[in-house]
């Protein structure tokens, strides 16, 4: 077993060859059979090295797919959210082992929270998921970023990881792992994780050099997760909690010599608990039951006190959710699956914010799904239904009102794929769906509007797939062009007053768009060199109002070119990465003008990485391991903005050493 | 072909490594060209200038200067980041703008700043630092500026400047007084919650309190309902009068806003935007009597010219779910409403700053979405004569 070999921060997925097959959540000890093939296969997908010794967020590893736009507000502690085909990041379900990560509140996921630590894959799916016993909210959400932890598995009956990591941003983060087997087909596996980062670093603002203050964090994850196997199928239980304590450094802005950009602090705790039991009844009859409850808890102050400039906000936030998920699948021909997953969740919000309304909402989301999977031709189709009931209290009203509750949708999806010739394989799709508009859309006391409906995406796209080997070759390439349109989008507008804006379905954007991605591979002898290159166009045209001045224009923060390099050598014990990513010319407005131009970057990361296998321990056949590994991100310093007023770092770096038994 | 793409690639990542931002050396105001505007209806007695102050997004940093430059009839765009480069741009959110002899005064709410330029050139003169500040008025000796200050902190500043925080609960806001020679703050009096708008009357301000954030903080979430009159000379509180109930009202007259001081009758205008729900926005007045009077109700956005003010506004103000707004105009001239037929309006998403030069001509600003660069439109004898694209929320005017 080539276990202490590791691949560099991130092994791309170079075994994915086309006749590879999905690894699917069902049973991993089970032989996948025809019938489990996805008919769309994800449009990217990292294989993380369980022993990989620097870990990144899960937000830097989604920034090198085609088609991803990480919103990233810099540092740490800073918000990232993901962008895929310019949908916005409401219409990206987060999903970790098939469960919903989501938030009720924005319907925004920060990935900057995610270590991928422990994690084995993440996947990107641009258009359809397409597995077996899914969730009926994978069928219903526009685009997806699959996440998934990774399966312990120790020949001695346990095993675990210590690492130590720090670096410049004054970053410390320790970790550790152990994995038990308790019983056979029983695994017991906890972690815990602690970051602290000081979050100051040097930008220029015009003449001068400042510092970015008060974008310090202290998070701490702590998880514990029982894995069961057992005839037929199996079963996983994963308690989850992180709690994190950072400060938001706010835009860089004019302000009068000695008032801070902002004193803004907030503090986390989020638990869950989820669980899922797949089980295959005979041969004919699998199922997919999957419970979770999350609590989250939120307090955001602004420190009035240190900054005279900001509102007095001292406010607390708990968010509660239950979910519940039961997935059918019916094999009627070896060829032929037809899947019922019904899903039902409650969600609720509480806070002190004023006049606030105390929402609940009860989501019933359920799909209808058929697969046919034949050698050279496959094809899915479902049909989903989303059906939405809000209660919220009014503040005239006093008691539980229920004025413009109800929200529902349907939501059709047709994929196809041929595979021509080995080499060679064409697939298409086309689905709607519809995100539900946020608790703050509806009822964030000084914008909400209570009567929105969902926003509506519309996609459509297909790829073209080629992979090929000669001798020590080997050559993929993917090109997909695609097209969607957002409708009835949610778009916060001004009313007669500036202190009272009220969010609108007006919204109408359409995006055009092609994704090119190449990789080609070499291995020889200890030799294993990787080049990946990928480019993606995307037109993203704001057709709000016919008439407007800016019709027609790109959306904010949507370059029209962008791409990156990624070179992965390997030799021996040593492995080298080099990643270079380009981003061209955005506007942070819809109007394109020269205000409002966000210049182009491009930035370059580099690591290096060292493997020495030690002698093993007494009464251990597999011998530990300890890992080096030193990473320079943006090396030539670059000083660049995602988000206007939030500079990014210059360059930087974090070294780590792991010890894995 | 994939060669191909690959080496593009690289040439891409060559060109655009590390873009470095050339800060563009400073401009002279009189070198600055930009939209050539029709200012005839002005005849030969126009003004020097018309100075319009965009307010920019909260945190975007984007507030801006116009000039319309009667000299050569230029629609000038972001002139103050043009003549003083290095000072980063006007600042985050323009709040107020005034000609005060031959300088202008800006008060850059978000940046805490109060900039004074020189009306003649737009070069820098001062840049006074005053937490959060709001509205202006001035007299001989000293300009006022309202702050929200209070609002979040009571503080004071020391000898180095810098600022002491001594409290931070819930306090009241404060009028800044700065001196017009030395631009120097000169001490502070304590008003209501939030103040905006302020009138400078027979040695009396009169300042509105808004109450805008008191009403979301616990446990009142209440909006101020107040005038404070300050004695200026010995710039003391002197009376704060409460204004919820008008005569004959049957709505509480909350959240104030403007202050007009009509020096011929002696009457304080003040409008009130309302809490968002059943208490509507109005322009009322207060009588030499004390008593206080509606006006009208629905005031978004007024001006006034000698004894009149100019309103807009529309029923609808409070409907959230309203995609277009049907908006009227009207003057108040002391006693009676006089409708203004003015077509434009129903073009306009949100009109948003008005300014009048006389009766006859006057400016109109629409805010559009917020967001994007708005517009403001020139109006003579009720007709558009034309309409140039402005910064983000073009919302108020100075006239030199």
């Amino acid at each position: 077993m080539r276990r202490g070999i590791t691949a560099l921060i991130i092994l791309f997925s170079v075994s994915w060859s086309l006749r590879a097959q999905e690894a699917d959540t069902l049973s991993a000890a089970s032989v996948v059979s025809e019938r489990e093939r996805p008919v769309l296969r994800p449009s990217e997908e990292v294989r993380l090295d369980a022993q990989a010794a620097v870990p990144q967020q899960v937000a830097d590893v989604l920034n090198r797919f085609t088609g991803v736009q990480v919103k990233d507000y810099g540092g740490a502690g800073g918000l990232k959210t993901v962008n895929v085909r310019s949908l916005g990041s409401e219409h990206v379900g987060v999903f970790l082992d098939g469960i919903q990560i989501d938030n009720a509140q924005n319907m925004q996921v920060d990935l900057g929270r995610f270590s991928t630590d422990g994690l084995q894959s993440v996947s990107l799916y641009n258009g359809q998921k397409t597995g077996r016993l899914q969730t009926a909210k994978e069928y219903a959400s526009g685009a997806a970023v699959h996440l998934r932890t990774a399966q312990p598995v120790h020949p001695d009956g346990s095993g675990g990881r210590v690492r130590l990591r720090g670096g410049t941003l004054g970053t410390v983060n320790p970790s550790v792992q152990w994995d038990k087997d308790l019983l056979p087909g029983l695994t017991l596996r906890t972690s815990a994780e602690f970051l602290y980062s000081s979050g100051r670093y040097r930008f220029p603002y015009f003449d001068t050099t400042l510092v970015r203050e008060n974008g310090d964090i202290r998070s701490l994850r702590a998880e514990m997760m029982l894995l069961g196997r057992h005839k037929g199928g199996d079963w996983r239980l994963h308690i989850y909690s992180y709690g994190s304590e950072r400060g938001f450094p706010g835009p860089v802005i004019r302000r009068a010599l000695g008032f801070p950009f902002s004193a803004e602090r907030q503090a986390d705790q989020d638990i869950f608990v989820q669980g899922s039991w797949n089980q295959e009844w005979n041969r004919r009859y699998a199922t997919a039951l999957r419970l979770k409850y999350a609590n989250n808890y939120t307090h955001y102050c602004t420190h009035a006190e240190k900054d005279p400039m900001a509102f007095p906000y001292d406010l607390h936030y708990r968010q509660q959710s239950g979910y519940a998920s039961l997935a059918q699948s019916v094999t009627i021909m070896d060829w032929w699956t037809a899947d019922l997953s019904t899903d039902v969740q409650y969600n609720t919000l509480a806070s002190d914010v004023g006049q606030f309304v105390s929402p609940r909402r009860t989501t019933f989301t359920g799909a209808l799904a058929t697969r046919f999977v034949r050698e050279k031709f496959r094809a899915a189709a479902h049909i989903a239904y989303l059906g939405a009931w809000d209660v919220f209290r009014t503040p005239d009203a006093g008691g539980w009102s229920r004025q413009n509750a109800w929200r529902d949708a349907w939501m059709p999806s047709v994929s196809l794929s041929w595979q021509p010739f080995p080499f060679l394989e064409l697939d298409a799709f086309c689905k709607r769906t519809f995100r539900l508009p946020s608790f703050n859309d509806l009822y964030y006391s000084l914008m909400g509007n209570s009567s929105l409906k969902p926003e509506s995406a519309l996609q459509c796209g297909g790829d073209v797939r080629f992979a090929r080997e000669w001798g020590n070759w080997q050559v993929e390439a993917r090109v997909s062009p695609y097209y969607n349109r957002v409708n009835n989008k949610i778009v916060a507008i001004p009313t007669a007053s500036q202190f009272r804006w009220t969010m609108l379905n007006v919204g109408l954007a359409d995006i055009t768009g092609v994704e090119v991605k190449a990789e080609a591979g070499w291995s020889a002898g200890q030799w294993d060199l990787r080049l990946t290159g990928r480019y993606c166009f995307q037109q993203a045209l704001d057709h709000s109002t016919e008439g407007s001045r800016t019709y027609g224009n790109q959306i904010p923060y949507i370059p029209l070119h962008s791409g990156n390099l990624s070179l992965q050598v390997r030799w021996r014990q040593w492995a080298l990465g080099w990643d270079s990513a380009f981003t061209g010319e955005r506007w942070s407005r819809t109007a394109n003008i020269a205000d409002y131009r966000i210049d182009p970057w491009s930035i370059t990361d580099v690591s290096l990485q060292r493997t020495v296998t030690l002698p093993p321990l007494r009464r251990r056949t597999v011998p530990p391991s300890l890992v080096f590994s030193i990473r320079c991100n943006n090396l030539f310093n670059c000083h660049y903005q995602i988000v206007q007023g939030y500079p990014m770092p210059g360059i930087n770096g974090v070294a780590a050493a792991t010890f894995l038994w | 072909m994939k060669k191909a793409f690959l080496l593009l690639l690289c040439g891409a990542l060559a060109f655009s490594a590390c873009d470095k931002n050339n800060p563009e050396g400073g401009v002279k105001e009189s070198d600055l060209t930009g939209e050539t505007v029709d200012l005839s209806e002005f005849g030969y007695t126009g003004p020097r200038k018309i100075f319009i102050l965009n307010e920019g997004q909260k945190g975007a940093n984007n507030a801006s200067l116009d000039v319309i430059r009667f000299s050569d009839k230029q629609y000038l765009s972001g002139v103050f980041k043009k003549v003083n480069p290095g000072a980063g741009g006007l600042g985050d959110v323009g709040n107020d703008i005034a000609v005060i002899g031959d300088e202008v005064w800006i008060v850059v709410n978000n940046s805490g700043i109060v900039e004074v330029i020189s009306a003649e050139d737009e070069k820098e003169i001062a840049a006074i630092k005053v937490p959060t500040p709001r509205r202006i008025a001035y007299d001989d000796d000293y300009v006022y500026v309202t702050s929200w200050s209070g609002a979040f902190v009571d503080g004071h500043y020391d000898e180095s400047n810098h600022y002491v925080v001594t409290d931070s609960a819930n306090p009241k806001g404060q009028v800044y007084r700065i001196d017009r020679k030395t631009k120097k703050v000169k001490g502070s009096v304590e008003v209501g919650y939030q103040p905006e708008g302020i009138g400078l009357l027979d040695g009396k301000l009169y300042v509105a309190n808004s109450g805008g954030i008191s009403s979301q903080i616990a446990p009142d979430y209440a909006y101020d309902h107040t005038i404070s009159v300050i004695d200026a000379a010995s710039f003391t509180v002197s009376e704060t009068i409460d204004v919820v109930d008008v005569e004959g009202g049957t709505r509480r007259v909350v959240n104030l806003k403007d202050v007009y001081v009509e020096p011929f009758s002696k009457k304080i205008y003040f409008t009130a935007l309302g809490d968002y729900g059943g208490n509507h926005s109005g322009l009322y007045y207060i009588q030499n009597d004390g008593k206080i009077y509606l006006a009208s109700h629905y005031v978004s956005v007024s001006a006034r010219y000698f004894n009149e003010i100019y309103c807009i506004g529309t029923e609808q103000e409070f409907d959230w779910s309203a995609t277009s707004k049907d908006w009227s105009a009207w003057s108040w001239s002391g006693n009676h409403k006089v409708p203004l037929f003015y077509s434009f309006l129903k073009d306009m998403a949100v009109p948003y700053g008005l300014c009048l030069y006389n009766d006859r001509i006057l400016f109109l600003s629409d805010a559009g979405d917020y967001f994007n660069p708005g517009t403001v439109t020139m109006i003579a004898n009720g007709e558009k004569v034309w309409t140039v694209t402005a910064g983000v929320c073009p919302g108020h005017f100075a006239i030199w």
